[in-house]
């Protein structure tokens, strides 16, 4: 079952998503992790952060995110806030071995842009 | 002062000379290279391959491609850093062997040098031998015709690379004098196939069997029911190697073609003789009778026709509307020099040219400019090495009071805001349906080009409601 | 397996690693096309060179700049008339470029006296700009003219005007991307936060990477201001120098065509800890959700839905009577790079058009990262695509249109497909709501455009009737 909605989450971000492709690792690093956080965060109810103008940045792509999500769908309108961190989280490690870890685009180490 | 007051006349001055700043604003002429590709694809089973960066190929695919509406095939070596630095011969030689592998019906290629591998100084001729190895061994049943064109960007201009270009194919493929064919060589220069077309008709109907170098009549191609694409010269390497055995040459060009023609002389004996580009009755008359007096064959009636209803309609046009008026010519100088003839006989004032290229000692000797000078009875201003800048400095400074503009394209906003009706012509004419259909040269093409012109001032009249109730009864 | 060795590049095998069909189940982990890589000479490609990727693409943009290239004239004329970005103040940009016009004594002895001989003519002919790029070319830079102490020199001389520099000859690099990332980098280097700006609204924005074709800048300007959104500068559609030169005062980074322009974007999130916002400007879905990301960085979302409830209200009914029309149409897609990941999904989206085959002339592994992530399975995906590859291709897939270039509009016309300009575009602007119901139109004008059935009947065939084409008012 969580293969099958890691599966949606996936295919949505593939999809939707230009901010898992940005650069370099570290952008891609920071935006994998900051927004599937603040997608979580709306998604179980949480305040998202919303202080530094990063927070600011990755609530704007987080909040796409989590309305998307929800009206695609059903079973995240549906699901407790531990499945959902439980998707997020293996979203972000299929993330961050698809777009980082196994990605053989040869610029994304280079130091400088 | 009115045009028959007399009292205050004075020898009217025509002045050739170049332009006053060293830098250019809007040129009027491509570089080298673009001539080169240019005559390259006038001959059929040829893939110019230009050495340099891929700018000068892409750009330059892309020019002709705004003009023509068809697109041409022509290769880069995509020189990078490292040919740079090590020189980029090996480039070269994989060029050739992807095209020749890759199109097996490839008969020719032009090697078009550029400013980058002409400063790095890679030997060209040396790796056409290399490549000729190369070729022989994977492809021993085929011959393939490498041509060495030597244009960097810094000389000369796309009507020198154009020359260039012919000049050295004809000498790569045309390598022996064989039996008389009694074909007369006809080279046009760099006009359309409108102009291409009608040149082929007159020589029909003198029966004179001509072999046109080059021959670009389908660069206006079909769109055909079974898809096929036709769009590439009709010049073969046969017409070519048969240059050698005509009964003469006669060059329409002298910027674009003279250098062939002489050469031909010189290697294979092969008469030389240059004429006026056919622009107007005047020029059109000397080719046609020069032709007829090289073959001995007769000028039809059908011409002498044609020549009459070409001056019908003239007379039409040229004392009511088109007297008194002031014209600016820009392109190339086979086409200015020539306009400039037309426009006196059909009583415009060509007050201004410019040819750009920095060719001023060669322009001296052009018989052309000493007959403008002893016949025009307006003061005229030959500028070369010219850019449009010039052109558009001395309309918005009021130094030429002007009637009507004839260029290309590029010069556009130059009419469109200083409101100066404008007709399009030489190269490019992407800013216009279809001109690359018609004639510019012979009688058809002085009556068509004095047609445009008409219409031009007459759509003029109207959206500027100056004296267009003219027109009102014609 | 799903890497694809062509029938046509049997001879040059390398040509694998660069085509991809998607199949399904794969991600591009397993596969992704080597891009940004070396064009195999002689194989016909469509790339340019990384001069024209600074001039033409990004700097020569600029309404209010002078274009100084410092070369042989060529340069200059091939990356003049081939673009269509208007600007606000009579299109300056599009009406004009400079050349130092560089001859062999140039080449001989040094080019920097003829540069700066050029840029103060250039400024004294025009006392009204006071801004400049110098761009080298590949002979300048071969022969190592120092433009920037040129450069300074002048700007010491003339304390009123500013000048950049750019140094990328057209073989650095292999493409034009090259001349995309010098630009970005040399622009942040030394121009950002030399001059500050008038702030106008809490809600301040760079948009970069959107130059303006057909108007695009300006139609989403219209969004921005409805927002009360201050545009800091438009990177470059549009633009002028000197808000480029104030960047650093915006608050959020707004990226479009993240391939020309990402660069700047990341150093001005390193630099001054501006944050990148990636969107998509083409399709109504994106330019939705674009707004409302920006919105939401902002926090004035309810500005944003009433924006875009309005814009939809408009629009979409238009759109919608396309897509009826447009349903299930095979698209080929080949151009710069970014526009295959921007456009294959919101065509999809928007007008049920399925996107089958796209390639890209400079993109990097990124942009295949992103547009194999969004594309089709069954879809071809190819870097650097040649001419006879896009036949092959043309025969596996049979698109019903094309979205590229001019020059290969020619080429696939003979092949009764049509095309739409995927550059220039036809009839634009594409970007916004409005922009893509231009696109949807001339989408379906071009697929149901009668001449393509014309074309494919043969008049001699009895079999054949040639049909009356039916179309229904839009």
């Amino acid at each position: 079952m969580l293969e099958d909605k890691l599966e949606d989450v996936f295919s949505y971000t593939e999809e939707r998503c230009l901010w898992q492709f940005f650069s370099r690792t570290w952008d891609r690093t920071e935006n994998i992790h900051g927004v599937v956080d603040q997608a979580t965060a709306l998604l179980t109810g949480k305040p998202p952060k919303r202080d530094t103008p990063m927070e600011r940045l990755h609530y704007a792509d987080g909040r796409t995110m989590a309305d998307d999500l929800r009206e695609r769908y059903p079973w995240v309108r549906e699901a407790g806030e531990e499945e959902i961190t439980q998707v997020m989280e293996s979203l972000k490690a299929r993330l961050l071995d698809t777009t980082i870890a196994r990605s053989t685009n040869r610029e994304l180490n280079h130091h400088l842009y | 002062m009115s045009a028959c007051d007399t009292a205050a006349v004075k020898p009217a001055e025509v002045k050739l000379v170049p332009k006053d700043r060293g830098g250019i604003i809007n040129p009027m002429y491509d570089c080298q290279p673009a001539g080169a590709q240019f005559a390259g694809i006038g001959v059929k089973d040829c893939i110019p391959l230009v050495h340099g960066g891929q700018g000068c190929t892409m750009f330059v695919r892309l020019l002709f491609a705004q003009h023509f509406k068809e697109n041409f095939d022509i290769a880069s070596t995509s020189l990078h850093e490292e040919s740079a630095v090590f020189g980029g011969t090996k480039r070269v030689e994989e060029g050739v062997m992807v095209l020749a592998k890759r199109y097996p019906n490839l008969r020719v290629i032009p090697i078009i040098t550029t400013c980058s591998t002409e400063v790095i100084g890679d030997d060209i001729e040396g790796t056409i031998n290399n490549c000729n190895r190369a070729l022989k061994a994977e492809f021993p049943d085929r011959q393939i015709y490498l041509a060495p064109v030597h244009t960097p960007s810094f000389k000369g201009s796309h009507v020198s690379g154009y020359a260039e270009c012919l000049k050295s194919m004809v000498k790569t493929i045309a390598k022996t004098k064989g039996a008389p064919n009694g074909k007369l060589n006809l080279i046009p220069g760099w006009v359309n196939p409108g102009d291409i077309t009608l040149l082929k008709y007159y020589m029909k109907e003198m029966g004179v069997d001509a072999n046109i170098l080059v021959d670009t009549e389908d660069f206006d191609s079909p769109m055909m029911p079974n898809k096929v694409i036709d769009t590439h010269g009709r010049t073969t390497v046969e017409d070519i190697q048969e240059s050698a055995n005509a009964v003469a040459t006669v060059a329409l060009a002298r910027y674009e073609g003279a250098t062939t023609s002489e050469y031909l002389q010189d290697a294979f004996e092969v008469p030389h003789n240059l004429v006026n580009t056919p622009y107007g009755i005047k020029n059109t008359d000397d080719m046609l009778r020069k032709i007829s007096e090289i073959t001995g064959k007769e000028i039809p009636e059908s011409l002498v026709r044609e020549r009459g209803i070409a001056l019908d309609a003239l007379a039409d046009l040229a004392h009511m509307f088109f007297a008194n008026k002031k014209v600016a010519i820009f392109g190339h100088p086979d086409l200015v020099l020539g306009l400039a003839q037309f426009c006196m006989e059909v009583e415009l004032e060509p007050v201004l040219l410019l040819i750009g290229d920095d060719q001023g000692s060669k322009y001296k000797k052009d018989s052309r400019i000493a007959e403008l000078k002893a016949s025009a009875h307006f003061d005229m201003e030959i500028i070369h090495n010219a850019d449009l800048w010039d052109l558009e400095k001395k309309i918005a400074k009021g130094e030429v009071k002007l009637d009507l503009i004839m260029g290309h394209s590029k010069g556009r906003y130059i009419a469109i805001d200083a409101n100066i009706p404008m007709v399009r012509v030489g190269f490019p004419t992407f800013d216009r349906a279809g001109l690359y259909r018609k004639p510019t040269v012979g009688y058809k093409g002085a009556m068509e080009l004095a047609e445009s012109i008409a219409n031009a001032m007459f759509a003029h009249m109207e959206y500027t409601r100056d004296r267009e109730w003219i027109l009102n009864t014609w | 397996m799903p890497m694809v060795l062509l029938e046509c590049d049997k001879d040059i095998p390398e040509r694998q690693k660069h085509i991809y069909l998607k199949a399904p189940d794969e991600d591009t982990r397993e596969y992704l096309p080597i891009a940004n890589a070396a064009t195999i000479p002689g194989t016909l490609s469509e790339r340019g060179c990384a001069f024209c990727g600074a001039k033409l693409v990004i700097g020569g943009v600029l309404k209010d700049t002078i274009q100084m290239i410092h070369g042989p004239l060529g340069c200059a004329y091939d990356t003049w008339h081939t673009k269509r970005y208007p600007t606000d103040n009579g299109h300056f940009n599009m009406k004009y470029v400079w050349s130092t016009d560089m001859k062999e004594s140039h080449i001989v002895f040094g080019g920097e006296k003829r540069l700066e001989q050029s840029m103060n003519e250039a400024f004294d002919e025009m006392p009204d700009i006071k801004r400049m790029i110098v761009y080298t070319t590949c002979p300048t830079a071969l022969i190592g003219d120092d433009i920037k102490a040129v450069a300074k020199k002048v700007m010491k001389e003339r304390p009123d005007v500013d000048i950049f520099t750019v140094e990328c000859p057209g073989f650095s690099g292999v493409s034009q991307s090259k001349g995309h990332h010098v630009l970005n980098i040399g622009w942040i280097n030394e121009k950002v936060e030399t001059l500050e700006k008038e702030i106008t609204s809490e809600y301040t924005m760079n948009f970069i990477g959107d130059f303006n074709i057909q108007g695009d800048t300006q139609l989403l300007q219209t969004y921005w201001d409805k927002l009360g959104i201050q545009v800091v500068a438009h990177f470059t559609g549009n633009g002028t120098y000197d808000d480029l030169r104030c960047m650093h005062q915006a608050k959020l980074n707004v990226v479009n065509c993240a391939r020309s322009s990402g660069y700047i974007a990341n150093e001005l999130k390193k630099r001054y800890g501006i944050p990148r916002l990636d969107i998509d400007s083409w399709g109504f879905s994106y330019m939705a959700e674009g707004i409302r990301k920006i919105c939401a960085f902002f926090g004035i979302e309810e500005r944003g839905e009433a924006l875009i409830a309005e814009e939809e209200a408009k629009w979409k009914p238009k759109l919608d009577w396309y897509k009826e029309r447009l349903q299930g149409k095979k698209m080929a897609i080949w151009t710069g790079g970014p526009r295959l990941w921007h456009w294959t999904k919101s065509v999809e989206d928007d007008l049920g058009i399925q996107v089958v085959a796209m390639s890209s002339k400079f993109g990097h592994e990124e942009d295949f990262e992103k547009v194999i992530a969004r594309g089709r399975e069954g879809t071809y995906y190819i870097d650097d695509g040649n001419e006879l590859e896009f036949f092959e291709i043309i025969d596996l897939v049979k698109p019903d249109v094309i979205f590229t270039g001019p020059r290969v509009g020619e080429l696939v016309k003979k092949l009764h497909i049509p095309y739409v300009n995927g550059h220039g575009y036809h009839n634009g602007p594409y970007m916004g709501f409005e922009g893509f119901v231009n696109l949807a139109r001339d989408t379906y004008n071009a697929v149901y455009n009668p001449l393509r059935h014309l074309a494919a009947v043969d008049i001699r065939d009895k079999a054949q009737s040639t049909p009356v084409i039916m179309r229904e008012a839009a």
